[in-house]
């Protein structure tokens, strides 16, 4: 017979008070998880979104192009890299590679025959490529871009929904951009309306517009490329992709650098810092109610059997022994508690990710979106070890009144 | 080499404070108990019968005085080697039983060995001997809420004896017991006294069970008035 089984008998005595606490704790352990799950579920979901919504895993560029350059939309083409074809096929001949796609940036001026006009943000690239890297660009209204390159005069964009509002124009329409070339030059390219997208970021609506990678060099009268984009086969992977690429462009002129979308996506940090400041508010209420709800209950626990413990006292059990046999009681409960709510938070997340509840669009974005909790394998440890941390905090009090407990007096106390 | 006496009490005192009143529990008590002896501490209710058997149990500590228990001064010792002297050497019975609800006949019986680290099988062996001798070897498995009083009481002297201690304090070991069953008790105590040695010292203060000690200390009023041996007058 072990101190420990004598605890876990001792947690049988009163069944009812025990399967309160139990599920007090195993409650706690399930609304952590599912927060947690919830958490982990849109923080991931923002992070793809951004990644397959245009960032990309890592971003190439010159590293003149990048340095203290925060605005990764605008890497001026005079910064460009010439030789994006010989880059790609070798970045796309390593291991976990996806893609690399070549992107175009342009800014300037759009304007229309009905003599509206509007700064335009312009990014350019190749559709049949960023299909392979798994970009999502949902046409609302009007068609996709055409994926062969455009001749010339059958130059295409996609507007953003705000842009072409602004402009006036819709999916057939014509209208002429304006951006100057490296050279200084002001060029001109006339282009048709295929469809009208969202990039799911409400700032980036009004200004933003998308084109053939061929029709923006056209329009700067370059081959260069502001960037390549790469995408992974999996998100998980990118520090290993960042280190083997950093070391494998690190001998080319002009100097390269290698961006993680982690530094390049807008707010990445503040909603990291957001998502975990929930995470840990809630948690902490968690802790605090369980812990008062659990410690009430020890502390009963140990006022009904005193004569008992004065007992084991007189018998030559030693006070760490005693104070053990609680403390261990405790730990069952956290323990148990713990597994129980494991069980349940799993039992919830499988029935909350069949229900498909819709939710309203998170922060800055367009669209409402499928409520899924995942699986966050650290928090179903992580949970069991907090809920251990808990009864030990709740623990104290009554053990230190077991510590305290004089013999004589325990052994009248009726 | 004499062995020195297992008890020895010198002018033992326990007050105990109750807001402006003092109560003197003990006023000064003598007593040497030898090896091998039964005794019963009689005297009416208050007189500090399970005082002198706390003292003497080291579960609390004199006012003045000194005990000295199998040649070591308690005043000598600390926490920790009053809990390993109760540990190895001493065994209780209390009037109410104490037994843990939740451990079988056997199983509470084979604490004191837990406690005293001996291994499983052994245990188990011992606690199943010493049950058989105080007559409950069909109640090995029965927890206590499924014993009688008398049964219960059994497997407390069992308890108290399976560690081959050198003394048994029992206080009122039989106040919750009809007269029939608390002369079993009583007979059963002493009958283990003649079989190892031990040292039993018995509170109550009913006069049948008085009547059939060897010895008799008496108290009134926390002093010792009348200390008897032999057959009682
Ligand atoms: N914890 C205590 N607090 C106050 N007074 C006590 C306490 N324990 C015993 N007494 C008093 O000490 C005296 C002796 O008590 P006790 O040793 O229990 O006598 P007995 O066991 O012979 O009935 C009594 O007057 C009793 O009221
Ligand atoms: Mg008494």
């Amino acid at each position: 017979m072990k101190l420990a089984l004598l605890a876990l008998r001792n947690l049988a005595r009163n069944r009812r008070r025990t399967a309160i606490s139990l599920a007090v704790v195993a409650t706690g352990t399930a609304a952590l998880l599912l927060t947690a799950g919830f958490v982990a579920f849109s923080f991931e979901g923002l992070s793809e979104a951004m990644i397959h919504g245009g960032l990309g895993h890592l971003e190439i560029a010159r590293q003149s192009a990048t340095e203290g350059r925060t605005a990764t939309l605008e890497r001026s083409v005079a910064d460009g890299l010439d030789d994006w074809q010989a880059l790609q096929q070798q970045v796309e001949a390593l291991p976990g590679v996806l893609a690399a796609a070549p992107t175009l940036h342009v800014a300037g001026m759009a304007s229309t025959a009905a003599g509206r006009s509007a700064a335009f943000l312009g990014v350019a690239g190749d559709p049949v490529r960023e299909r392979r890297m798994g970009f999502t660009v949902k046409v609302r209204q009007g068609v996709e871009m055409a994926d062969a390159p455009p001749r010339e005069g059958e130059d295409q964009v996609l507007l953003t929904q705000g842009l072409a509002q602004t402009l006036g124009v819709g999916p057939g329409d014509r209208m002429t951009l304006l951006a100057v070339d490296p050279d200084g030059m002001l060029n001109a390219l006339d282009v048709t309306v295929a469809g009208l997208i969202t990039t799911g970021v409400q700032e980036l609506d009004t200004r933003y517009l998308r084109l053939h990678l061929h029709s923006a060099q056209r329009l700067l009268g370059t081959a260069s490329a502001s960037n390549l984009l790469v995408t992974l086969d999996r998100t998980s992977r990118t520090d290993e992709a960042l280190h083997r690429l950093r070391g494998v462009l690190a001998g080319h002129q002009p100097p390269l650098a290698v961006v993680p979308w982690t530094e390049r996506a807008p707010f990445y940090r503040q909603v990291r810092a957001l998502y975990r400041g929930i995470f840990w508010f809630l948690g902490s209420i968690v802790f605090a109610l369980v812990v008062l709800a659990t410690s009430n209950t020890l502390a009963m626990a140990v006022m009904e059997r005193v004569r008992e413990l004065g007992t084991l006292r007189a018998l030559g059990t030693s006070i760490g022994q005693v104070a053990g046999l609680v403390g261990l009681e405790a730990l069952w409960l956290g323990l148990i508690g713990g597994v129980l709510g494991d069980l349940l938070g799993a039992a919830l997340i499988v029935a909350l990710n069949w229900l498909n509840i819709s939710m309203a669009p998170p922060p800055g974005a367009v669209d409402p979106i499928e409520l899924r909790v995942l699986f966050v394998p650290e928090a179903f440890v992580g949970t069991i070890l907090l809920m251990l941390a808990v009864l030990a905090l709740a623990a104290v009090g009554p053990v230190l009144r077991v510590a305290r407990l004089r013999i004589v007096e325990a052994l009248a106390h009726t | 080499m004499t062995t020195p006496p297992v008890f020895d009490a010198r002018g033992l005192v326990k007050r105990y404070i109750l807001g402006e009143t003092t109560v003197e529990a003990l006023r000064g008590v003598d007593l040497e108990v030898s090896a091998g002896e039964v005794l019963v501490v009689a005297g009416p209710s208050g007189s500090g019968k399970s005082t002198l058997l706390h003292l003497l149990g080291t579960l609390d500590e004199p006012d003045a005085g000194s005990l000295t228990l199998a040649g070591t001064a308690t005043a000598t010792m600390n926490e920790r080697a009053r809990t390993l002297f109760r540990r190895s050497r001493l065994g209780f019975v209390f009037q109410t039983f104490n037994l843990l609800p939740v451990l079988s006949a056997e199983e509470n019986v084979e604490l004191p060995l837990w406690l005293a680290g001996v291994g499983a099988r052994e245990r188990r062996e011992r606690a199943r001997a010493v049950l058989a001798e105080v007559g409950l070897e069909h109640r090995f498995g029965h927890r206590p809420d499924q014993l009688s009083g008398g049964e219960r009481q059994r497997v407390a002297i069992a308890r108290a004896i399976v560690h081959r201690p050198l003394a048994v304090l029992a206080d009122e070991p039989t106040g919750n017991l009809d007269s029939e069953t608390a002369t079993e008790v009583m007979d059963l105590l002493m009958a283990l006294n003649r079989s190892r040695e031990t040292v039993v010292v018995v509170s109550t203060h009913d006069p049948a069970l008085i009547a059939r000690a060897p010895r008799r200390v008496v108290l009134r009023d926390g002093r010792i008035a009348a200390d008897t041996r032999g057959a009682a007058a």
